[in-house]
C-alpha cells in the first residue's frame, strides 16, 4: 500500500528549520523529497549541535539529521549558470518547491516564483521567511525563530513579572511555521486535483507565532488589556494547577488536580495539611492557593518525579513529570511506539532521531531514513531524475557546478 | 482551497485548532458540540472578563469561519444522527480522553479521513494517562528547559499543545485526502499530542543519546567559556532580542552587530574589529580572550539602553542582524508591517468589532478570509439537521424537546 503523499515531488531548496521541517512532514508522509545543497554554502543546521559525542563536522550533526530524514541530496552551485539550469530542471520534475531564502535573494537569481512556474505552471511554491515576502519590513529581512517568538507576542509574555522576559525555548517559530506551511502545501496539492492549478504561497514564520498566541491576541484587541508575563504554570482559574518541586536536581512535576474528582483523589493520596477545610470548594482553594500550593510541595518535595507521577495517575490525576532530554529518551509512551528511530552512518556512527508526528491505518508512513550527506545523491538524481548523460554529469563536475 | 471539502469536528480543545486550519483553508467546518456547549466555550480568557458560553475568546479565536451544531452524541437518537452525518462528511476530527474518542466505536464510512487526536501515544503505555494541555506540555520536553534556574519551569500563557496537536491533526487530514484523492478511500490516522508538543523542545531528545550532556534551564542566557551571553536585552522602551552567535554563516551577523555598537561609541573599536565569525577558533588558538566576548556583551548593553524598539527594530533589519524587537501584543497590532502586508481580517465578538490576524500564509491565487465568527451555540443546528439529513421541522423539535440537541 501506497503512502499518503506517495508519487509527490518536492524540490526543497530550504536551509536551517523552518523549511526543512517542512520538507521533512512531507518525506514523513511518502513524497520524494530533494534537497539542494552545496559544500561551499553548507545548510547551516550542519554546525549547529548537538553533534555526535560533542565533536563538530558537517556530517556530524544530529539536528541536522532529525530535520531532513528522508530526502535524498544533490549538491549544486546555483549561482552558476549550468546550476541555475539545472534547478529549472529540477522544478519542471516537481510538485512543490520550498525556499527559505532571504527575501530578494531567489529574484536575483533568477529562480524566483516567476521563473519556476514558467517551466512548471503545475508547480506549488512555498517561501518563508521571518517577515514573509511583503509589507515595508519583508524585503532584505532574514531571521531565526528566536526571532520570530519576539515579534509574535509570545516572548513578551514569557517569563516572570518583575523580570525581564525569558522567551520561549529555543528558535520557537521554527517549529511553528512549518505546519502553517505544509497544510498550505497540502491544501493547493488538493485542489490542483481539481483545477490543475499551481500556487505561490509566502508565510511569515513571526506571523505564524502569532496563531499559537491567538487567544491571547484577542485579549489584547477584545478587552483592550495588554497580555503580561505570569510566571506561574496553570490558570488563575483552576487549584490547584501548576508544577511542584521533587525530589532531585531541578525536578518538577506538572499537577492538575482542580476538577473535584481529582482533587478528592489528591487529597486522598497526600491527606496530612490538604485536609483543611479552606480546601474543601474550589472557592476556598482559589482564595488560599499560596497555602494549598505549599501543602503539595510539601509532599512533592520527597518524591522522586517518577514515583509521583506513577502514583498520581493511577488514580486518574492528570500529571506528568517536568520533562528534560534524558526523560523522553527513556519514556515508555516514547519507546514502546518505537518514535525514536536509531540508525547507524559511516560517518557519525550510532545515532538516534524523531519518527514521525502521524499514523494511519491504511497508508502506511516510509521508513524513518537518516538525513542525507551533502551531496550523496548528486549523480542518482542527475541520471535517473534529471536523464543526465555520465559525460554531461562529468562536464558538470568539471565545470564546478556540482559541489 | 478546499471549497469541496467537508469537515465534521467533534469538538475538543485539541480539535479546535484543527478545523480552523482547514476552515481557514476554505473547508465547510462544522463543530459539533453537546448540548452543553463544546469544553472551549469555558477557556479563559474571556469577553471583559465576564464568563459566558458565548464569551470565551479562545473559542472564538479557534473557531471563526465554521458553523456549529449541537447533538448528544452519548444518547441512541444522537449517535444514529452522527452516524448518518458522517455519510456526508470528507474529513472528521476527534479527540480522546481516558482512551476513548467519541467515534472509536462507529462504524466509519469508507471515503472519510478521520483523525483522532490523543494525549499519547495510541498504543502505548500511557494511552490511558489522565492529561490536560499542562500535563501535556511538561511531557514535551521545553518547560523542563526553559526559565529561570532559581524558580518553577515555564509555560506558555496560552494553552499549547492544543494548538501544536491540532496543526499536526490537519495536516495529517489532509495528507489522508490526498491518499482519498488517488484512490477513493478514507481510513483513520492518528496524532500523539505529546508528540506534537515535543516540537517545541526542539532537540532535547537528540542530546544525550548522541554522547552530548542534557540540557538544563538557563533563563534563557547561554554561558560561553564563562561569559554569560544574554538573548534579552532591555532599550528605552521595553526589551529587544539578539542572538549573539559565531561560524562562518551567523558570525558575521556578530561582526555587523560589534561595529554597529563601535560606530555609536558604545564598544572599543578594536573589540568590535575582532574577527567574531572565527571566535570559537581563535578562542582555542588564544588569538582572543573570554573577556573580549564580555566587553562585546556590554557594549550591546549600553546600545540597547539608547534604543527605543523601533529604533533597534530598524536598524537591526537595515544590517541584517540577527536581532528584534519584543513585540507585545498591542505591537504586534500597530506593527505597520503586519498591517500592509495584509496579515488581518475583521471579526466580530459577541457584537464587537476586532481586527484579528488571521491570514497565516499569503497566496497567489487564494486568500484566507473571515466569513463568519465562531458560532453561536447551536446556532446550525437546525439549518444542518434540514438540509443534510432532510428532517422536518417537527422531528428536529422533537430531537429538542427530548434533550438531543
Amino acid at each position: 500500500m501506497a503512502s499518503p503523499l506517495e508519487g509527490i515531488r518536492v524540490l526543497d531548496l530550504s536551509w536551517v528549520m523552518v523549511g526543512p521541517v517542512s520538507g521533512r512532514y512531507l518525506a514523513d508522509l511518502g513524497a520524494d523529497v530533494i534537497k539542494v545543497e552545496s559544500s561551499r554554502r553548507i545548510d547551516p543546521v550542519r554546525t549547529l549541535g548537538p553533534f555526535k559525542d560533542g565533536k563538530m563536522g558537517p556530517e556530524r550533526s544530529v539536528s541536522y539529521h532529525n530535520l531532513n530524514a528522508g530526502k535524498r541530496c544533490i549538491a549544486l552551485d546555483m549561482r552558476k549558470p549550468q546550476g541555475r539550469l539545472l534547478v529549472l530542471r529540477l522544478a519542471e520534475w516537481a510538485d512543490v518547491a520550498i525556499e527559505s531564502f532571504t527575501p530578494g535573494v531567489l529574484d536575483e537569481l533568477q529562480l524566483g516564483y516567476p521563473q519556476l512556474s514558467a517551466r512548471n505552471p503545475r508547480l506549488i511554491m512555498a517561501s518563508t521567511a521571518i517577515l514573509g515576502q511583503t509589507g515595508p519590513d519583508a524585503k532584505g529581512t532574514s531571521g531565526v525563530g528566536t526571532m520570530g517568538a519576539a515579534m509574535s507576542g509570545a516572548t513578551y509574555q514569557f517569563g516572570w513579572p518583575d523580570r525581564p522576559p525569558c522567551g520561549p525555548f529555543g528558535p520557537w517559530t521554527d517549529g511553528v511555521a512549518p505546519r502553517f506551511i505544509v497544510a498550505s502545501i497540502l491544501a493547493a496539492l488538493h485542489r490542483r486535483t481539481r483545477t490543475g492549478a499551481g500556487c505561490y504561497i509566502d508565510v511569515a514564520q513571526a506571523e505564524a507565532g502569532v496563531q499559537f498566541m491567538m487567544p491571547s491576541y484577542y485579549e489584547f484587541a477584545a478587552n483592550g488589556k495588554i497580555p503580561e508575563r505570569r510566571g506561574v504554570a496553570g490558570s488563575r482559574l483552576r487549584a490547584p494547577e501548576g508544577v511542584y518541586r521533587c525530589a532531585g536536581d531541578d525536578r518538577w512535576i506538572a499537577i492538575n488536580a482542580s476538577d473535584s474528582t481529582h482533587w478528592e483523589a489528591l487529597r486522598n493520596i497526600i491527606g496530612g495539611t490538604l485536609d483543611d477545610s479552606r480546601f474543601d470548594t474550589l472557592i476556598g482553594r482559589i482564595r488560599n492557593r499560596d497555602a494549598l500550593d505549599d501543602a503539595i510541595s510539601a509532599w512533592t518535595r520527597d518524591q522522586e518525579s517518577d514515583a509521583a507521577e506513577a502514583t498520581l495517575q493511577s488514580v486518574g490525576i492528570p500529571v506528568y513529570i517536568v520533562s528534560r532530554g534524558l526523560d523522553l529518551n527513556r519514556d515508555s509512551d516514547l519507546n514502546q511506539v518505537g518514535h525514536f528511530k536509531k540508525f547507524t552512518d559511516a560517518v557519525l556512527g550510532d545515532a538516534e532521531i524523531e519518527g514521525p508526528r502521524s499514523a494511519f491505518d491504511r497508508t502506511p508512513l516510509p521508513e524513518t531514513r537518516r538525513g542525507p550527506r551533502i551531496g550523496e545523491h548528486t549523480n542518482q538524481i542527475l541520471e535517473n531524475v534529471l536523464h543526465l548523460t555520465k559525460d554531461e554529469i562529468a562536464q558538470l563536475a568539471e565545470a564546478g557546478v556540482l559541489a | 482551497m478546499l471549497s469541496d471539502l467537508r469537515v465534521l469536528e467533534i469538538s475538543a480543545p485539541e480539535t479546535m485548532q484543527a478545523g480552523s486550519v482547514l476552515a481557514a483553508l476554505g473547508a465547510d467546518v462544522i463543530a459539533l458540540e453537546p448540548i452543553a456547549g463544546a469544553p472551549g466555550r469555558r477557556l479563559e480568557p474571556f469577553l471583559d472578563e465576564i464568563p459566558g458560553l458565548e464569551r470565551s475568546l479562545t473559542w472564538h479565536a479557534l473557531n471563526r469561519n465554521k458553523r456549529g451544531i449541537t447533538l448528544d452524541i452519548h444518547s441512541v437518537d444522537g449517535r444514529a444522527l452522527l452516524t448518518e452525518l458522517l455519510a456526508k462528511f470528507d474529513v472528521a476530527f476527534d479527540a480522546a480522553t481516558n482512551r476513548v474518542a467519541p467515534l472509536d466505536d462507529l462504524a466509519l464510512p469508507d471515503k472519510l479521513v478521520r483523525i483522532r487526536i490523543a494525549p499519547f501515544a495510541h498504543a502505548g503505555p500511557k494511552s490511558s494517562y489522565a492529561s490536560s494541555d499542562l500535563t501535556t506540555m511538561a511531557a514535551s520536553g521545553a518547560p523542563g528547559v526553559t526559565g529561570d534556574p532559581d524558580r518553577p519551569p515555564l509555560f506558555f500563557p496560552v494553552p499549547q499543545a492544543m494548538m501544536e496537536a491540532g496543526s499536526d491533526a490537519a495536516i495529517a487530514a489532509l495528507a489522508g485526502v490526498a491518499a482519498r484523492d488517488r484512490d477513493g478511500l478514507g481510513q483513520s490516522g492518528r496524532i500523539s499530542a505529546r508528540i506534537s508538543a515535543m516540537m517545541s523542545a526542539m532537540s532535547q531528545h537528540l542530546g544525550p543519546p548522541s554522547g552530548n550532556p542534557e540540557t538544563k534551564r538557563s533563563s534563557g542566557t547561554i554561558t560561553f567559556a564563562g561569559v554569560q551571553i544574554p538573548s534579552i536585552y532591555e532599550c528605552a522602551d521595553g526589551f529587544v532580542l539578539i542572538s549573539v552567535a559565531f561560524g562562518p554563516v551567523f558570525g558575521q551577523m556578530t561582526q555587523r552587530l560589534a561595529k554597529w555598537a563601535a560606530d555609536e561609541n558604545f564598544l572599543a573599536r578594536s573589540v568590535a574589529e575582532i574577527s567574531w565569525p572565527s571566535f570559537i577558533t581563535d578562542l582555542q588558538q588564544k588569538t582572543v580572550t573570554p573577556a573580549d566576548l564580555a566587553v562585546l556583551i556590554e557594549g550591546l548593553k549600553a546600545l540597547t539602553r539608547s534604543k527605543t524598539k523601533a529604533e533597534f527594530g530598524a536598524s537591526a533589519r537595515k544590517l541584517g542582524l540577527l536581532a528584534s524587537p519584543v513585540f507585545s501584543m498591542k505591537d504586534v497590532a500597530e506593527s505597520a508591517q503586519y498591517r500592509e502586508r495584509g496579515l488581518f481580517t475583521r471579526v466580530t465578538v459577541d457584537g464587537r468589532e476586532i481586527d484579528v490576524p488571521s491570514r497565516f500564509a499569503q497566496f497567489s491565487n487564494f486568500a484566507i478570509e473571515t466569513r463568519c465568527p465562531a458560532p453561536r451555540l447551536s446556532e446550525h443546528t437546525v439549518e444542518v439537521l434540514e438540509r443534510d439529513l432532510g428532517l422536518s421541522r417537527v422531528e428536529i423539535q422533537a430531537l429538542f424537546a427530548h434533550g438531543v440537541i
